[in-house]
């Protein structure tokens, strides 16, 4: 099992540019891009700064498939 | 295919790198059989050869202060966005340093290891010139291939 997520589907559902989100959570776009790609596997922390800022639950954000 | 301002900064280090190679080692190179004295009691022989080795170190500082000063502020202009570090660079720079290190202590090593086989055989290891040859070039190839692993795991990770 890997783990997914769908922080591209929320983000666009909120609007948001991967520049915009990638500010929130105070990390690069590029982070945010191979996170998005399943490339990078984001840390517990960085994870919720990224469900914070989408305002989602992390769980609902991230699971495994 | 768009660059990051942080693979641009690691590309002006491969060409530092390849330049140093370029204008540098061939000094060092043709050194290869000099016994440089860096004690204050030099010969008068040796003088000469010192001198030489004191200007190319003063020639090398001087030329990476300015390619430096020159290529970041090029960079800093043309992109004037703040780099953010976060724990991917933290993650790609210690897996690069990782590889350099472990291949800078394999080479070492080796390095060591004939050394010691000099001992034993009239070798040109004898001369200090052939050990600041291997030296240098063992710094630039771990350098070279740390900086390239550092530019694949941008690209990949």
């Amino acid at each position: 099992m890997d783990l997914k997520n769908s922080i591209k589907e929320y983000r666009q559902n909120k609007c948001l540019t991967q520049q915009e989100l990638a500010d929130k959570a105070g990390v690069s776009r590029q982070t945010i891009i191979s996170i998005e790609r399943y490339r990078y596997k984001p840390s517990l922390e960085l994870g919720m700064k990224i469900a914070l800022s989408l305002d989602v639950k992390i769980d609902i954000l991230f699971y495994l498939k | 295919m768009t660059i990051s301002k942080k693979e641009i900064s690691i590309l002006i280090e491969i060409i530092f790198s390849v330049l140093f190679t370029i204008i540098f080692l061939p000094y060092f190179y043709e050194n290869l059989f000099t016994s440089f004295d860096f004690s204050d009691v030099a010969e008068s022989a040796d003088l000469q050869a010192n001198s030489t080795l004191a200007t190319k170190i003063i020639q090398i500082i001087i030329f990476a202060v300015i390619y430096f000063s020159i290529t970041f502020s090029v960079l800093e202009f043309f992109y004037k966005s703040k780099t953010v570090l976060d724990e991917r660079d933290d993650l790609i720079n210690s897996k690069s340093y990782k590889l350099g290190y472990l291949l800078y202590e394999f080479c070492l090593f080796l390095f060591i290891g004939a050394l010691f086989a000099a001992l034993f055989a009239n070798s040109s290891f004898q001369n200090n010139g052939t050990i600041i040859f291997l030296i240098i070039l063992l710094l630039i190839m771990v350098s070279i291939i740390k900086s390239l692993y550092q530019l694949y795991l941008y690209r990949t990770l």
